[in-house]
């Protein structure tokens, strides 16, 4: 139990550092993927609401004190909520399909991104016009799909080391 | 159906708990809030890591951007070729300038602008967000760097410092649109406001909305906004300008000389915002005299040149 929370406390510390260290340099038409959404929802896909929830409040809630202008808690506020529904869908998804991830990759970076600048702009703390949410969102959900593979991939991996125990476990 | 009530009870309190952030971050004010601190330790905790991540991964983020670039080398060439001509033809008459401006400034007794001292900083690490231009940089208050100063590289005006922490500081890049500067024309003088626009163009409102642009006009820092930024550090050149519309403001695009997409060494300028002018205080003790009444001409009689000395007359 507890070798499972330092496990996922160190995946999201280490995807956020790939975040802010390494995927600015390598961005398509300037805009970088999420992969801290992405992890959120490979979370999700695998164990369910609750862990969706969790790991989405935590991801977020960490990417919100890395930014400097938005009001910490929203991108903690939208990840948790990517979390519960994606986990939600899991009962409907086959374990082996490779469309699923892929879909909901695009559907999450795109609404994810979107959302989080909505509720800023409605907060007025950033001067964010309508074309520019909707490239950034576009090329987010395109990008995250890209790399839906790698990241699904590499997070079931792990997490079959330290599956989830109890309550925690999906419905 | 256990599990799901209790998702439902967690989403519920994870919600609230979010509400209850944004609420605290939104109300408290910028750069001061308890959720501000977190952000200052967090940045110095990541700083390190995120430097050795960068200075493994930089080498191959090169060469990504490198093939990205391969097509446009040719274009790049020929309008690199254009502007060595151009600018040969304008070292010439730079050495006459500069002794011109030289004796003028010793006559105006005004603060050299070379002399600004500089602390060579590395980018670290981006922001997390699409959203937000900034940057993370490896120097910080030990190397004397505060709050508001300006960043700028080799070609320009890159930031201003947003935090700083003892061994880190957090810069906003002038592409971020919460980000604004008192700008000058190099050509012309005039004075307005730039702000950035998220990547791309940044918008220039000019404080005459008349005044007279041309494609090209080159844009710097004016020491205006109680100096934030000393005056003259180059920004951009214009590249659009949009027509005067019925509220007297226009597009007016500038693209900025620093390329954001590339930053790696940058210099934070150690030039501290200026105070606020004191009050003047006026001296009671001294006797302020009305000024001397001016002869004023009667029109009954011919100004002569020996009672009125007006301005129409002649010696």
């Amino acid at each position: 139990m507890i070798a499972r929370m330092g496990v996922v406390s160190l995946m999201i510390l280490t995807v956020a550092l790939l975040q802010t260290a390494v995927f600015p340099h390598l961005t398509i038409s300037g805009f970088r993927p999420d992969v801290l959404l992405l992890l959120v929802m490979a979370f999700a896909m695998r164990d369910g609401p609750i862990v969706g929830l969790r790991v989405g409040f935590a991801a977020g809630l960490l990417a919100d004190l890395l930014m400097d202008f938005s009001a910490v808690g929203i991108t903690a506020l939208v990840f948790l909520g990517v979390g519960y529904i994606v986990g939600l869908s899991r009962p409907y998804l086959s374990d082996e399909s490779i469309s699923a991830p892929l879909v909901l990759s695009g559907l999450t970076g795109f609404i994810g991104t979107a959302g989080v600048a909505i509720l800023s702009a409605l907060l007025g703390e950033q001067a964010l016009s309508l074309q520019l949410i909707a490239q950034a969102s576009a090329v987010v959900a395109l990008y995250n799909v890209l790399l839906s593979p790698i990241v699904v991939g590499t997070v079931t991996r792990i997490v079959d080391r330290f599956p989830a125990q109890g309550l925690l476990a999906a419905p | 159906m256990y599990g799901r009530r209790r998702a439902r009870v967690l989403l519920a309190v994870l919600v609230l708990i979010s509400l209850v952030l944004i609420t605290i971050d939104f109300r408290s004010p910028q750069g001061e809030g308890p959720l501000d601190r977190g952000r200052e330790l967090l940045t110095s905790v990541l700083g390190p890591l995120q430097d050795g991540l960068g200075s493994l991964v930089r080498p191959i983020g090169d060469v990504f951007t490198d093939v990205g670039d391969l097509f446009s080398l040719r274009d790049e060439n020929d309008q690199l070729r254009a502007r060595i001509d151009q600018l040969e033809s304008r070292t010439r008459s730079i050495g006459d300038l500069e002794r011109e401006n030289e004796e003028l400034r010793e006559l105006l007794g005004m603060r050299e602008r070379s002399g600004l001292d500089v602390v060579v900083a590395q980018t670290v690490a981006f922001g997390p967000s699409n959203f937000e231009w900034t940057i993370t940089i490896d120097v910080g208050s030990q190397n004397g760097v505060e709050r508001d100063m300006a960043v700028v590289n080799g070609d320009g005006l890159v930031g201003r410092v947003i935090q700083v922490t003892p061994t880190a500081a957090r810069v906003l890049l002038a592409i971020d649109p919460n980000f604004s500067a008192a700008v000058r024309l190099t050509r012309t003088g005039a004075v307005g406001a730039l702000d950035g626009r998220g990547g791309g163009l940044m918008r220039l409102e000019t404080l005459n909305p008349e005044a007279h642009l041309v494609r090209g006009d080159e844009v710097v820092t004016a020491a205006y906004s109680n100096g934030v930024f000393p005056a003259g550090i180059p920004v951009g050149s214009i590249d659009t300008i949009g027509e005067t519309t019925s509220v007297l403001t226009r597009e007016v695009g500038v693209r900025p000389f620093v390329d954001f997409s590339r930053l790696d060494h940058v210099m934070v300028v150690l030039h501290r915002p200026l105070a606020e002018l004191p009050e003047i205080v006026i001296d009671p003790s001294i006797p302020i005299r009305p000024p001397d009444p001016l002869p004023s001409p009667t029109p009954s009689e011919s100004p002569s040149p020996g009672t009125s000395p007006s301005p129409g007359a002649t010696a």
